[in-house]
């Protein structure tokens, strides 16, 4: 099947990142939308779609489609309840459907006011779940360790992984854990125990910040600022709502719909380049790339820290991830927006002219992929949902 | 100022789960049992997850089970929880996968596929919790 090029990723920004930001989902979510937009060269008034995860705040609205409209107003005609590769695939369906020409798809969580307090959504208040101490690590512990019983995959092995990502999230300066992060397996190991088998820098990041991405058809991408990122396909199945149903490994049955969406996509795995998993934890990267086709059921734990590497076939989370780069609660975006900045060549580093786009490659500074085409934005994939998203530049 | 909160969080029962709650306070684990294919499931649902039938009825389950797969808590989310505690997904004789607390043995014990049984922990006058130990 060809490649279609017919939808485009024109804009993206993310707000600052950080713990305690002192600032509103609400305000957070304005400032992405704004600046996203400006970074494509677009206006407020060319924006007729709408997706987004809702959440209270602000003056006792919030952000949902209906008073969105009214904040920005002017109507919305096409509005969705979701975010990063789902929301892409799904402001792309509505864009060749004609259902809307310029989609943004902005995300925010904030720790401080509104919109996420303290992880709400992965703290339900429900009957069969929260009185069992379960939230949130031991959820995701509880599937990488049947993954270990199954499949003899390590704890080293998801030492090792963490261990790289965090390593990238040490030298961006946006990132969180900027300095900070645990950038070897035995740091890794070493944290703090949460919940058995994941450390402390096994688990994500709850913090503060924003993010959003512009999308729309190939002719309106004519004249927005940058080179537009091809959205040419995906694939996208729910199982289950996480915290609501016993964890399991039941989303590796997702496999062989994640595999038709490279088809459909006429995309091969080892033609992509960079991988960005949903690293919420350390066992994330290796049951993903499983279930996204890249290796067999239970080859993760070797597979994925061969490839993951920076001069490796497949980077994996070369921003840091959500281990140390951000999980603001929402953090599905970053996926997408990490692999539109390394196409861009616009990688935050500590190469001396990083900022110029001049990169060294030395992998102690520098977290560049070299000259990426192709790559797998994938998120939500967490145990209910498994959601990818394949991207490319000319 | 209000004094914080350091009983974790009871549940509260919907009118779909009240029966099985109403069972856990009177000793007995129920499951609802689809009446078209027999089939059990967990967690309660309008609509059976294996031939989608609407009709069903509260019957006594086995409580026996087997740990599927679990994690030691050693840093808990809310006030409330003593750690280290044990969080498991147990797979029901009857079939279906639930979430809940190991107990009565030493969280350095549990074990994958370890043979475990229902008790029940009775934290108010409304509600039990559904827990499970070593068999």
């Amino acid at each position: 099947m060809s490649q279609q090029r017919e939808v485009a990723i024109v804009g993206v920004h993310a707000t600052k990142q950080q713990r305690n930001s002192g600032r509103s989902a609400l305000a957070l979510i304005q400032e992405a939308t704004n600046a996203a937009l400006d970074d494509a060269g677009l206006k407020m008034k060319d924006v007729d779609g709408y997706i987004a995860f809702t959440f209270e705040g602000g003056n006792g609205s919030g952000v949902n489609e209906g008073n969105i409209a009214h904040q920005f107003g002017q109507p919305i005609a096409f509005t969705a309840q979701i975010s990063g590769a789902y929301a892409v695939q799904m402001a792309a369906g509505a864009i060749k459907q004609g259902y809307a020409d310029v989609v943004v798809i902005p995300a925010a969580g904030s720790t401080t006011l509104g919109g996420g307090k303290a992880a709400s959504y992965t703290r339900p208040e429900y009957e069969f779940t929260e009185w069992t101490g379960s939230m949130t690590p031991a959820q995701f512990a509880i599937i990488a360790r049947r993954h270990m019983h199954e499949y003899g995959t390590t704890i080293e092995q998801m030492a090792e992984v963490a261990s790289r990502i965090q390593h990238n999230g040490n030298i961006n300066p946006e990132a969180v854990l900027f300095g900070r992060a645990a950038d070897t397996p035995e740091k890794v190991l070493n944290a703090p125990m949460i919940a058995e088998p994941f450390t402390r820098a096994m688990c994500s990041l709850v913090n503060d910040g924003a993010s959003c991405i512009v999308v729309t058809s190939a002719e309106r991408a004519k004249d927005c600022r940058h080179d537009p990122i091809w959205v040419l396909g995906g694939a996208m199945e729910n199982r289950a709502t996480s915290y609501f149903e016993a964890p399991t490994l039941d989303m590796m049955n997702s496999r062989d719909k994640m595999l038709r969406g490279f088809q459909r996509a006429g995309i091969r795995h080892e033609d992509t380049d960079i991988v960005m998993c949903y690293d919420h934890f350390a066992h994330g990267p290796i049951v993903q790339m499983e279930t996204l086709g890249f290796c067999k059921p239970g080859e993760g734990g070797h597979y994925v820290p061969e490839v993951m590497g920076l001069d490796s076939k497949h980077p994996i989370c070369p921003d840091g991830g959500n281990l140390s780069y951000s999980h603001n609660m929402i953090p599905y975006n970053f996926k997408q927006i990490e692999i539109v900045r390394q196409f861009r060549n616009d990688v935050p580093d500590l190469c001396p002219e990083g900022h110029k786009g001049i990169h060294t490659y030395d992998r102690r500074i520098c977290r560049k992929v070299r000259d990426p085409k192709l790559a797998v934005g994938a998120g939500p994939m967490t145990e209910g949902r498994h959601g990818f998203v394949l991207l490319a530049k000319d | 100022m209000e004094a914080p909160m350091l009983i974790p969080p009871y549940p509260v029962p919907s009118n779909l789960s009240q029966p099985f709650w109403d069972g856990t306070r009177r000793g007995k684990f129920l499951l609802q049992k689809c009446g078209a294919c027999g089939a059990y499931r967990w967690t309660p649902q309008w609509l059976c997850t294996k031939c989608h039938s609407l009709d069903f009825a509260w019957v006594e389950a086995s409580g026996d089970a087997k740990v599927y797969s679990f994690s030691v808590v050693h840093r808990p989310p809310l006030p409330g929880f003593k750690a280290p505690y044990v969080v498991a997904t147990v797979e029901l004789a009857e079939g279906p996968m639930m979430l809940t607390n190991i107990v009565d043995c030493d969280p350095k014990d549990v074990k994958i596929d370890m043979k475990v049984k229902v008790t029940f922990d009775k934290v108010s006058d409304e509600i039990s919790l559904y827990k499970f130990r070593p068999a």
